[in-house]
């Protein structure tokens, strides 16, 4: 399988879990795409590591559906970037994609739970 | 191109984008203590590949596939201007096939798809046919039974009814000769056209007397200057005035396929042919049907069946012979020319078939021995993410490319050859609109058969290309690249199918050609070459019975006494031109059997007519000038007639009836060619022309020496018995028999085109692919030479290599022949299907081509020195 179906994939994989890291990410203010990454990985404790080859696509894919805007800006280190600000449509998304997340986190707790009680007894 | 300009932005804000993202990382990482350039290459690792990013991120933008596409296309194209050889050979090759399809397509388009142009709904319009089935029928119907059929059906819409004629308008300073057609009042309504001036019939005019005429848009056009106010008035058709009641649409030319009309009047419209509106057994009208919606052709004819079994019981003298009825849709109608189109135009279009298939393998040949040295390329773009469909799509496209461009090519050419068809029919009598047309049906037919070659050329080297393992391919030396047996099998594949497939062809136009050589040297058992005829228009003219017959004597006796003329005679009928009549006739005393067909042919002949053609009279005597009004009524038969009507008796003295009339037969001729070299012989019977006029007066002479010198003496000697009268057809009989092989000349012309075609693409096919294999193994056989090998094991290594695919491909291009040559097996003559010296004579000649074409790479090979062509790799 080529690399370019290997990113394919891994985006339909995480496709709502990494749009929702990322307008969580731009909740806190707009950021550039390398912001993002950073900031990501900083929050995870370093566990979670976006690949640019999924980033850059799934930032593209969500300005189209217009959950973000963009703007070319100005870092703290004086490089012009793209940065990415959320709307309001982007916070509703968000809501419900955050609502989505933890009913299947529950249902997979929930599941993980029932089966390690019946491996118990 | 607003939407071009933004996506370029957007490409170039992209790239901004991710250079910023690269400059933050490694500003970042030079912060944490890193040198520039070691941080330069850790950012680019982390980041991935740009390229890769970029394409899968403006594939969100949704015009992804627009853009792939662009690109694909250029650098297909760009592929495609790296080989120019290739590239332009392909195109051509193809655009070539393609042409030759949609030039025949074009033809068939323009005759046996548009049977009656102007026409509404041709698909319901079907052709009746009474009796045997006849290649070229006279009209089968009589006005009464036509009458029948029309009112007492219950499958039809409509049924009309026409007769061809020709005829000369007068009232200006020159006759002019026009064709006209008398038709049933229902005429137009039936075929659904509308006039662009005045009206068309009215139903209470069909039997009655009225003189009113229907031009044709372009005798309107060229005669009366498109004149506003043309209808009311009256003009002169053979002297007699008729008003005009309506003009035709532009375009509509009548309801004979291929046929043109100039103008129309309704069955009789000057009263004086009584006897063809009230006599069943007076057959002289053509009829075509419009069936009611749903009605099946099979449903129609049952109808039809019953109808004239009712008409043939109540009228059984009137109706000898067979009766049935049978029906044809337009585009095969036995009336007019389709049905020379149907036996002819659809084979020629199988062959170009196979002349696209045999290109589409040639081309698909080259672009594999193309991409087989495109392995490595290939190769890395696969190992740099490039995935299999993409590498098809990639290739599938460069095919697309080659096809296109050829499909236009072949647009432009076919606007110009499909006008030639009109080259191939001689000048003749009839009035032939026969041409191809270049429709959107045609640009349809080019559209499908090159989206067909570009698949059949794409598709098979893609897939197979896009198969081969990257890694694999990428650590090969050159020399295997060649290809693994699967490959070479397909190459393999390819070049039998060309020889296969070129060797019916060549077989066809052999037997083609011999068929047409003949054709011209067959005996038709008259003579061609020193004789002349003319049409002099008394009939169509309007002079009455005693004029006519006073002319015609002059005229006999003038051109007679010209110097170079050695006989002259009269006739109404010229044979091999495809005009024929038939009448039934049966010997006095004779009952036939239910069914039984009693159709003769028939013409009427002057006096020293056999005499004029070196027709030897077998028995008894040939005409006199006393064989006239007055003597008792004679007969002239062929041997045919004679061996029908009385077999093992003397014919002479015998009775023979014939329009309810009882003729004696005082001689027999010779059999002679009716209408086409090849026809199984009709009976046929001669009477005398002043006993009983012909319709057309056609002055018939021998002359001694070259009969073109007579012309233009001939023509002025009959104006000056009379300036008006209407002199037409003057042409030699060589040229005047010249329709009867029409068919066969283009047969063998476009066999021959095609064969040639496919000639050549077998034999650079199988060239092209030994010529590549024995450079790619120019380090095999350099070491076989150092090794000891010999010049000659060198040649044959090579050359065995390609006379097996030439011996394979041959022996399956037979087999496929056997199946061909019995499609055309009517259209021979002469020589049979499969005949061994003209199988043996193609066979030998492709083995002959393809050893040549095997010799050249070999010889290369043999001379080669094994030092450097070690060394080469």
């Amino acid at each position: 399988m080529s690399e370019k179906e290997q990113y394919k994939n891994r985006i339909e994989l995480l496709q709502g879990t990494l749009d929702m890291l990322i307008l969580q990410t731009l909740q806190w203010g707009p950021q550039h795409g390398y912001g993002i990454v950073q900031a990501l990985r900083l929050r995870s404790g370093e566990v979670l590591q976006v690949e640019t080859g999924s980033l850059y696509p799934a930032l593209h894919r969500l300005e189209r559906q217009s959950w973000v805007q963009s703007e070319w800006g100005q870092s703290e280190s004086k490089q012009r970037a793209r940065y990415y600000r959320i709307t309001a449509k982007g916070k509703k998304q968000l809501a419900s994609d955050l609502g989505r997340w933890e009913r299947i986190v529950e249902a997979i707790g929930s599941v993980m739970y029932v089966k390690s009680k019946e491996n118990e007894s | 191109m607003k939407w071009g300009i933004g996506f370029q932005r957007r490409k170039r804000e992209l790239q901004e984008e991710i250079d910023a993202h690269l400059q933050m990382a490694i500003a970042d990482r030079v912060a944490r203590g890193e040198t520039a350039e070691t941080a330069r290459q850790a950012a680019a690792r982390e980041f991935g590949n740009i390229l890769l990013v970029q394409d899968v991120t403006r594939e969100m933008w949704g015009q992804g596939w627009l853009e792939q596409l662009g690109r694909d296309l250029r650098y297909a194209l760009r592929q495609l201007r790296k080989s120019p050889g290739f590239t332009i050979t392909a195109t051509a090759m193809l655009a070539v096939a393609i042409c030759a399809n949609s030039t025949i397509f074009s033809w068939i388009d323009g005759t046996m798809l548009r049977p009656i142009p102007g026409a509404r709904d041709t698909g319901e319009l079907v052709s009746l046919q009474r009796g045997e089935r006849n290649f070229s029928p006279t009209p089968p119907f009589s006005y009464l039974d036509y009458r029948d059929l029309r009112e007492q059906n219950h499958t039809f819409a409509g049924i009309l009814a026409y007769h061809n004629d020709w005829i000369a308008l007068t009232g200006g300073a020159q006759p002019e000769r026009v064709y006209i057609a008398n038709v049933s009042a229902n005429f137009f309504d039936v075929l659904g056209i509308k006039p662009v001036l005045g009206r068309f019939f009215l139903p209470e005019e069909e039997s009655s007397a009225v003189p009113n005429v229907v031009l044709g848009y372009s005798l309107w056009k060229t005669r009366y200057a498109k004149d506003p106010a043309i209808v009311g008035k009256s003009i002169e058709v053979a002297r007699h005035p008729v008003t005009v009641i309506g003009v035709a649409p532009e375009g509509f030319v009548g309801a004979a396929p291929g046929l043109r009309d100039d103008l129309w009047v309704t069955l009789d419209p000057l009263g004086n042919d009584v006897w063809r509106m009230t006599h069943r057994d007076s057959d002289w009208l053509i009829v075509i049907g419009r069936l009611r919606p749903g009605v099946s052709r099979g449903q129609a004819a049952q109808d039809l069946d019953t109808v004239m079994h009712n008409i043939v019981a109540a009228y059984p003298d009137q109706h000898l012979g067979d009766n049935r009825i049978t029906l044809d849709p337009m585009w095969r109608s036995p009336f007019g020319a389709n049905g020379y189109m149907a036996s002819t135009l659809p084979i020629l279009l199988a062959f170009a078939g196979v002349v696209l298939l045999l290109t589409s393998a040639n081309v698909a040949t080259l672009t594999l021995v193309r991409f087989v040295s495109r392995r490595r390329e290939l190769a890395i773009r696969q190992s740099l993410g490039a995935n299999r469909i993409q590498l098809v799509r990639q290739m599938m496209l460069e095919g697309a490319v080659l096809s296109i461009v050829a499909g236009v090519v072949a647009l432009v050419l076919t606007s110009w050859t499909s006008k030639t068809f009109a080259w191939f029919f001689p000048a003749n009598a009839a009035p032939l609109v026969l041409n191809g047309s270049m429709d959107h049906r045609v640009v349809i037919g080019i559209a499908v058969s090159s989206l067909l070659a570009g698949m059949l050329c794409g598709v098979l080297p893609a897939w197979r290309s896009a198969h081969a393992p990257a890694i694999e391919v990428l650590k090969a030396e050159s020399a295997s690249i060649s290809g693994g047996s699967r490959n070479r099998r397909l190459l393999n594949g390819l070049v039998v199918a060309q020889i296969a497939l070129s060797l019916p062809l060549l077989i066809c136009s052999g037997l083609f050609l011999q068929t047409l050589r003949n054709l011209a040297t067959a005996n038709p058992g008259f003579e061609q070459d020193h004789v002349l005829t003319a049409s002099v228009g008394l009939n169509i003219a309007g002079y009455s019975n005693d004029e006519a017959q006073l002319i015609r004597h002059k005229i006999l006796d003038r051109v007679s006494a010209l110097p170079g003329v050695e006989v002259a005679s009269l006739t109404d009928w010229i044979p091999m031109t495809l005009i024929q009549k038939r009448s039934d006739a049966y010997p006095e005393g004779y009952v036939p059997h239910p069914h039984e067909s009693l159709l003769v042919e028939n013409a009427e002949v002057g006096p020293r007519y056999f005499e004029s053609l070196h027709i030897p009279i077998l028995e008894g005597r040939e005409f006199t000038l006393n064989d006239d009004e007055k003597a008792p009524s004679v007969l002239v038969v062929d041997q045919t007639a004679a061996r029908r009507f009385w077999p093992g008796q003397d014919p002479l003295g015998k009775g023979l009836k014939v329009w309810g009339r009882l003729f004696t037969v005082v001689g027999v001729a010779r059999n002679s060619t009716h209408t086409f070299v090849n026809e199984s012989p009709e009976a046929m019977v001669y009477m005398s022309y002043f006993q009983h006029p012909g319709y057309e007066t056609m002055v018939q002479l021998r002359t001694a020496g070259n009969p073109v010198d007579l012309e233009p003496v001939v023509e002025n000697t009959i104006h000056e018995i009379d300036t008006r009268l209407p002199v037409f057809d003057v042409r030699t009989m060589r040229e005047s028999t010249q329709l009867a092989s029409t068919f066969a000349v283009i047969e063998s012309t476009l066999a021959g085109m095609f064969a040639l075609i496919g000639l050549v693409l077998a034999v650079t096919g199988i060239y092209g692919v030994v010529a590549y294999r024995t450079q790619m193994r120019t380090h095999e056989i350099g070491v076989r030479v150092a090794l000891g090998a010999s010049r000659v094991d060198v040649l044959r290594l090579v050359l065995s290599q390609g006379l097996w695919l030439t011996g394979i491909g041959v022996a399956l291009g037979l087999a496929l022949a056997f199946g061909l040559t019995r499609i055309i097996v009517r259209l021979l003559y002469g020589i049979g299907a499969n005949d061994p010296i003209t199988v043996v004579s193609v066979v030998m000649l492709l083995g002959a081509m393809s050893l040549a074409a095997c010799y050249l790479p070999a010889h290369r090979a043999m001379r080669r020195n094994p030092v450097t062509a070690i060394r080469e790799l």
